[in-house]
């Protein structure tokens, strides 16, 4: 058995859980290189553990350097029947808003570790998702998935997060936000999957986040994505039964490679009858481009737009941010970042400033 | 190489054009709502309705608010106190989310603190709060948790919300009905008849069927109602009522200020089959 299948299982066991992280989901990887998500993901809508290329690839293309030859090669794969992974974010991060002192905070964002058990080879796999830190660990995602290759469909039942737009490392970004759907919020259901060539479709049956507490209620959501080497577009629709309110959400989005530059969009209408006052139409968007200007350093440039409501004036928020991300070595990978927020004066807070460094290292 | 060009000039407007987008803020107040339509924030104090005007509201429900709330926990203006007084975390349900007179043992004063068992420190993605309203929720809590000091003082006890709300056609089964009142419900005021659901017959004809309901005050949160139907609902329109004779009073010995109607909520289910 090779050392990093024997680091492996001391990880397993260490962790007292099935495995290892929470990936990390940039999808203007995917646009930069004309890939699917499952090109590189064991999920076929992305984020979290990789597969065999997604490993390669972040061996061999991400980073400036490689690893010397001779260095022992991660694959990720502790069995043949078992795939494993983990990611480690830490930041240090300083905000400053008008009229308030600044707050700085630094620690452990996240500790997460994946696992895949391939219970029939490219049949039926069984995958964990397991946050470990901050705090006590608990499930991101569970689920079964069955898959049949060769016509390109997958059924996947069990805890998950749901397929809407652009799947962002940022879930602060107004298109998560304002959508519900990111990856702090993993639904409960089953998903009915399609991965064509050029086509990618999902449709969700699930609880709804907001109808935890309630007990009943459910949620509806669909997706699809057309995909060409250097471009794809994508519409998901999602539509949320509640006790306090119903709420639905349609989103358009897109990508274009252009040279060394990514660009993405994203456009999302809300209506949410949810609120006290009675139904808001709510509207967030995105727009992102990112360079990789040199092999292992992406500059990424953010601009969004938040309206609360649309039925009143004068209330929209943006939001704008420049991310410099540098991959020196294999799953190690730096970001440093500003983010400004512009809303109306009279709140502080919607016009505060964020400076930001994290350390992401991955398996 | 020109395609390239336009298509970074099309993004460096785009850019431009989302950034100066920005509110001016004219007429409304500093929770970006239109003056006068809900309460505004004014100095932070102790108290439930300063700290939903201040936090909850400005900062938490930009997130926790309509239908999809995170955790399924609104904390907008309606909802807020009924859903974290005494009532257990998701992420850690040994928890209460605020436990009246205990801060340290608060779930919600443990998230904003960033020491919570679970998850991470809350606002997500925002600045921490100040320690100095962090003190002041913390007083609060300690104090007890009272609700809003408007409400509490009100003449009459009186219905602040209910799920599902008047007028709502809801295409699920409610497994409960949710009331939330003003004040802390006097438990032995309530008896199985206190309220009646009934569900309304086709075109106003009169033939109105009372559907057997069972009614349970919530431990730790008895502003709230919950209204359980003992068998599944079909498909129709629904009203829930307050029986006038036996009523529900608050432990201030205040019934419901019901002038004409004792009506609380009308609604629609359309699940289908």
């Amino acid at each position: 058995m090779s050392r990093w299948r024997v680091a492996a299982l001391l990880l397993l066991v260490a962790l007292g859980a099935g495995v290892a992280p929470r990936a990390m989901a940039e999808p203007y990887l995917a646009i930069q290189q004309g890939y699917k998500c499952g090109t590189c993901h064991v999920n076929p809508t992305g984020g979290g553990l990789r597969n065999d290329f997604g490993t390669v690839f972040s061996e061999n293309t991400l980073p400036q350097y490689s690893l010397p030859s001779g260095f022992p090669v991660w694959s990720g794969r502790v069995f043949k029947f078992l795939r494993i992974g983990a990611d480690l974010r830490t930041s240090r991060s300083e905000t400053a808003a008008p009229n308030l002192p600044s707050d700085r905070q630094s620690g452990l964002e996240q500790l997460r570790a994946y696992a895949n058990v391939s219970l029939i080879p490219d049949r039926l796999e069984y995958y964990v998702d397991e946050s470990l830190a901050p705090g006590n660990a608990r499930p991101n995602e569970y689920y079964g998935r069955y898959s049949d290759p060769k016509h390109g469909w997958y059924l996947k039942g069990g805890q998950f997060y749901l397929p809407f737009g652009w799947r962002l490392q940022d879930n602060t970004a107004f298109v998560r936000e304002l959508s519900g759907i990111g990856m702090t919020t993993p639904d409960r259901g089953f998903e009915l999957g399609l991965e064509l060539p050029e086509w990618s479709a999902q449709l969700d049956y699930s609880r709804g986040e907001a109808n935890i507490s309630v007990g009943s209620g459910h949620q509806v959501t669909g997706q699809v994505v057309w995909i060409h080497n250097d471009w794809r577009v994508g519409t998901a629709a999602s539509f949320t039964q509640s006790v306090f309110g119903n709420r639905e959400v349609e989103g358009l989005f897109a990508g274009r490679r252009v040279g060394p530059v990514a660009l993405l969009g994203e456009l999302d209408l809300i209506r949410d009858k949810g609120f006290p006052g009675g139904e808001r139409r709510l509207t967030a968007a995105l727009a992102e481009a990112d360079w990789a200007f040199h092999k292992g350093h992406n500059l990424k440039l953010t601009a969004e737009l938040y309206d609360p409501d649309r039925s009143v004036s004068n209330d929209q928020q943006a939001r704008w941010s420049a991310v410099y991300e540098y991959t020196p070595i294999p799953f190690v990978q730096l970001r440093a970042g500003l983010r400004r927020y512009r809303g109306i004066p009279q709140n502080d807070l919607e016009n505060r400033r964020l400076l930001f460094l994290e350390l992401h290292v991955y398996l | 190489m020109r395609l390239r060009r336009l298509v970074i000039a099309y993004l460096g407007l785009l850019c431009a054009s989302l950034a100066g987008c920005a509110g001016s803020g004219a007429g409304l107040d500093s929770n970006g709502r239109p003056i006068g339509s809900e309460g505004s924030g004014g100095t932070l104090t102790a108290d439930f309705q300063s700290i939903q005007a201040n936090v909850f509201t400005p900062i938490c429900s930009v997130c926790h608010a309509g239908g999809a709330a995170p955790q399924g926990l609104r904390l907008d203006a309606v909802n807020s106190y009924s859903m974290i007084v005494g009532v257990p975390s998701r992420e850690d349900p040994s928890v209460l989310r605020i436990k009246p007179g205990d801060p340290d043992q608060s779930y919600l004063v443990q998230k904003i603190e960033g020491h919570a068992a679970v998850g991470a420190q809350m606002p997500l993605g925002g600045p921490a709060l100040p320690a100095a309203t962090v003190a002041v929720i913390r007083q609060w809590v300690s104090a007890g948790a009272l609700p809003a000091a408007a409400a509490a003082a009100s003449a009459r006890l009186s219905v602040v919300a209910a799920a599902p709300a008047t007028g709502e056609v809801v295409l699920a089964v409610p497994a409960q009905i949710i009331v939330t009142f003003s004040a802390e419900l006097d438990r032995t005021s309530i008896t199985p008849a206190s309220l009646r659901l009934e569900r309304i017959g086709e075109g106003g004809s009169g033939d109105d069927t009372e559907i057997p309901v069972r009614l349970d005050v919530p431990m730790g949160n008895s502003t709230a109602l919950l209204v359980t139907p003992r068998g599944r609902l079909i498909d129709g329109r629904y009203r829930l009522s307050v029986s006038r004779p036996t009523g529900v009073a608050d432990i201030g010995g205040r019934t419901l200020g019901f002038d004409a109607e004792a009506i609380v909520t009308t609604f629609d289910v359309e699940a289908g089959p």
